[in-house]
């Protein structure tokens, strides 16, 4: 998918967790992307790696940096955590070129803000942690939850092995949710 | 009595130390190459003075990271939320090892000239990375790393070389410790690799806004969580204690002045793209070859040799764009995107570029877009013994600009007809046509 329309969908995303009352955040953006990509399906085409806390795309990165020089999107300086993106001057005119794009993938955006926005940015750490290691690990997710946790601690030791139970639950909703999303759809 | 200790005097630096063991690095045929490689391609056809090259930038690297992992390993400056990624105290004297040795082969790939259109000029699935952890590993170098006490795993020296997305593409995962150091050395705030070019770049280009006070920035520098707020990202990174501040501000202003100054400059960028198109011209295939024996014959001096054969030789296939270069009949810029074609269509440089060759040919045009990499405002800082965010303390932090270019180029022959033609046409050309799709 080229850049610009790439970019389209971000910026319809980074509306929709305003939206939600996301603070929206890059880390938002980064593990919500995440999961519209990998397991909704849009073919973003971005590169995800395991970082110290999670899934993170370093293109995603230079494409937010990219929005922002296009004046796109912009930051937004709120105490007491990061910056948030938000929409700028010439979002509605990137959107504009878009709109049967925009239309195609609307329901999985909509989707992805409005099961992911609620959650803090530790939260989407550990969830989007959680669907790293069922994807790339080969672990399918319905080996034991206590092993599946155990596995989660040895490889990310800040999670506590209740917090990755948690994530496993949590990553599991959003799951079921989607699959009933993709039979509507 | 045989010396262990080796200095080199630096513009930057004043003096650099090496190893006995860093030393034999400095004399192999992969880093000795780097004397061959400009740091900043062909600039020096617009600063006359860039002529630096990549040997003393990778010392200056070297340099750098060892100053840095110095001031963060120290017990007092380490924050108690994020000492689980440390290792243990007997392991540091190793891993500051692998970080020196990193940062000296963090360029042992690149191309002639640096050249960054590697997609056109290497084969499918390379990169300068890719080319470096094949040096790292080659026979000449792995003798070098089992000599050292104790032994370097070549592997490690690569995670750390490449860091986390380039090593990924290799299959190698860094953890949070590698991680870390990786971050040292091609981070995207507080990289050495970022520190060392600006302020060399700066001196050599005679650019003065590429200062800053580096020496306080890396006393400064600590690995802390992003937050402690248990409900936001506790992820280690490198952030700083409060009093680096200001020379936080100026090394991001430096780097937004040199970007605009002298990275995206509008005739460096049109040299590049002449290099670009003499170098596929030329080369067997139009790509180099990624065999390491191959890559070390070849250097800067290599091209500029067959640059200027061709320049005179008509019948060469590279004569034209060699000629460009030469003869400096470099492209013209025919326009370049502006804040209002912006607010009309944000792609209004490709639509102008498109037209334009439809009416002259793809031969006389080139288009060159680019934005800055790397560079985030946001990192934690270490205020009063609480973390709080860089862009909440600071007000200039919030204002610095990304850098971008968007440029079509044209061939002079063709300028003034052109310049003419766009006055004319260029609101109907930008105007937005909707989704094709």
């Amino acid at each position: 998918m080229e850049r610009l329309k790439r970019s389209s969908i971000i910026l319809s995303l980074i509306e929709s967790l305003l939206e939600e009352n996301s603070w929206c955040g890059e880390t938002h953006i980064q593990k919500t992307t995440y999961f519209l990509q990998e397991l909704l399906d849009v073919p973003l085409g971005y590169e995800f790696i395991l970082y110290k806390h999670g899934p993170y795309s370093f293109d995603l990165s230079d494409d937010i940096m990219a929005m922002r020089a296009d004046m796109m999107v912009q930051l937004q300086s709120r105490s007491p955590y990061g910056p948030s993106i938000v929409p700028g001057p010439t979002g509605q005119q990137l959107k504009e070129l878009f709109p049967k794009t925009l239309k195609k993938y609307e329901g999985q955006v909509k989707f992805i803000a409005k099961e992911m926005a609620g959650y803090n940015v530790a939260d989407l750490e550990r969830i989007a942690t959680v669907l790293y290691v069922i994807l790339e690990k080969g672990k399918t997710g319905r080996e034991e939850t206590s092993q599946m946790a155990l596995y989660i601690t040895k490889l990310k030791p800040h999670i506590s092995s209740e917090q990755a139970c948690t994530a496993l639950e949590q990553e599991s909703q959003i799951r079921d949710k989607a699959k009933e999303l993709a039979k509507s759809s | 009595m045989k010396k262990h200790i080796h200095e080199i005097r630096d513009p930057i630096h004043q003096f650099i130390c090496l190893t006995t063991d860093e030393r034999k690095v400095l004399d192999s045929r992969p880093f000795q190459r780097l004397r061959q490689i400009h740091q900043l391609a062909m600039t020096y056809l617009v600063y006359p003075g860039a002529t630096h090259r990549r040997f003393e930038h990778s010392l200056g690297v070297m340099e750098l990271a060892s100053r840095v992992f110095d001031v963060i390993t120290v017990d007092e400056n380490i924050h108690d939320k994020v000492r689980y990624i440390l290792p243990p105290d007997q392991k540091k004297g190793y891993w500051r090892n692998i970080l020196r040795m990193a940062a000296l082969c963090h360029d042992l790939g690149h191309l002639p000239f640096s050249h960054a259109a590697e997609e056109e000029l290497l084969p499918e699935g390379w990169d300068h990375e890719h080319i470096t952890a094949e040096i790292i590993r080659s026979v000449e170098m792995e003798k070098i790393w089992r000599e050292v006490t104790p032994p370097l795993r070549s592997e490690e020296i690569i995670k750390l070389a490449l860091g986390a997305k380039e090593s990924k593409k290799l299959k190698l995962e860094l953890n949070d410790w590698e991680t870390m150091l990786s971050e040292i050395i091609v981070g995207d705030t507080f990289g050495v690799d970022r520190m060392d070019y600006l302020l060399r770049d700066s001196l050599h280009a005679g650019v003065v806004y590429g200062k800053f006070d580096h020496y306080r920035l890396i006393d400064t520098l600590r690995i802390l969580p992003k937050s402690e707020d248990e409900t936001a990202s506790t992820e280690p990174t490198l952030g700083l204690d409060a009093g680096g501040l200001q020379s936080a501000e100026a090394l991001l202003w430096a780097r937004y002045f040199m970007y605009s100054q002298v990275y995206f400059h509008r005739v460096r960028r049109i040299y590049d793209i002449h290099l670009q198109n003499f170098l596929e011209s030329w080369l067997k295939g139009g790509k180099f070859s990624t065999k390491i024996e191959a890559h070390l014959a070849m250097t800067d001096s290599e091209v500029i040799v067959e640059m200027r054969k061709a320049a005179l030789d008509s019948k060469h296939p590279a004569h034209t764009h060699a000629k460009r270069i030469i003869k400096r009949e470099h492209f013209k810029v025919l326009y370049e995107l502006s804040p209002d074609d912006r607010n009309i269509n944000p792609d209004s440089a490709k639509a102008i570029y498109e037209a334009a060759c439809a009416k002259y040919g793809k031969d006389s045009l080139r288009r060159d877009k680019y934005t800055q990499e790397g560079g985030s405002q946001s990192f934690p800082i270490l205020h009063r013994g609480k973390i709080l965010q860089s862009t909440v303390l600071s007000g200039t932090l919030r204002e610095i600009p990304v850098v971008a270019t968007d440029f079509v180029f044209i061939d002079r022959k063709h300028l003034e007809n052109a310049e003419k033609w766009l006055e004319k046409e260029h609101k109907n050309i930008i105007k937005p046509t909707g989704e094709i799709d």
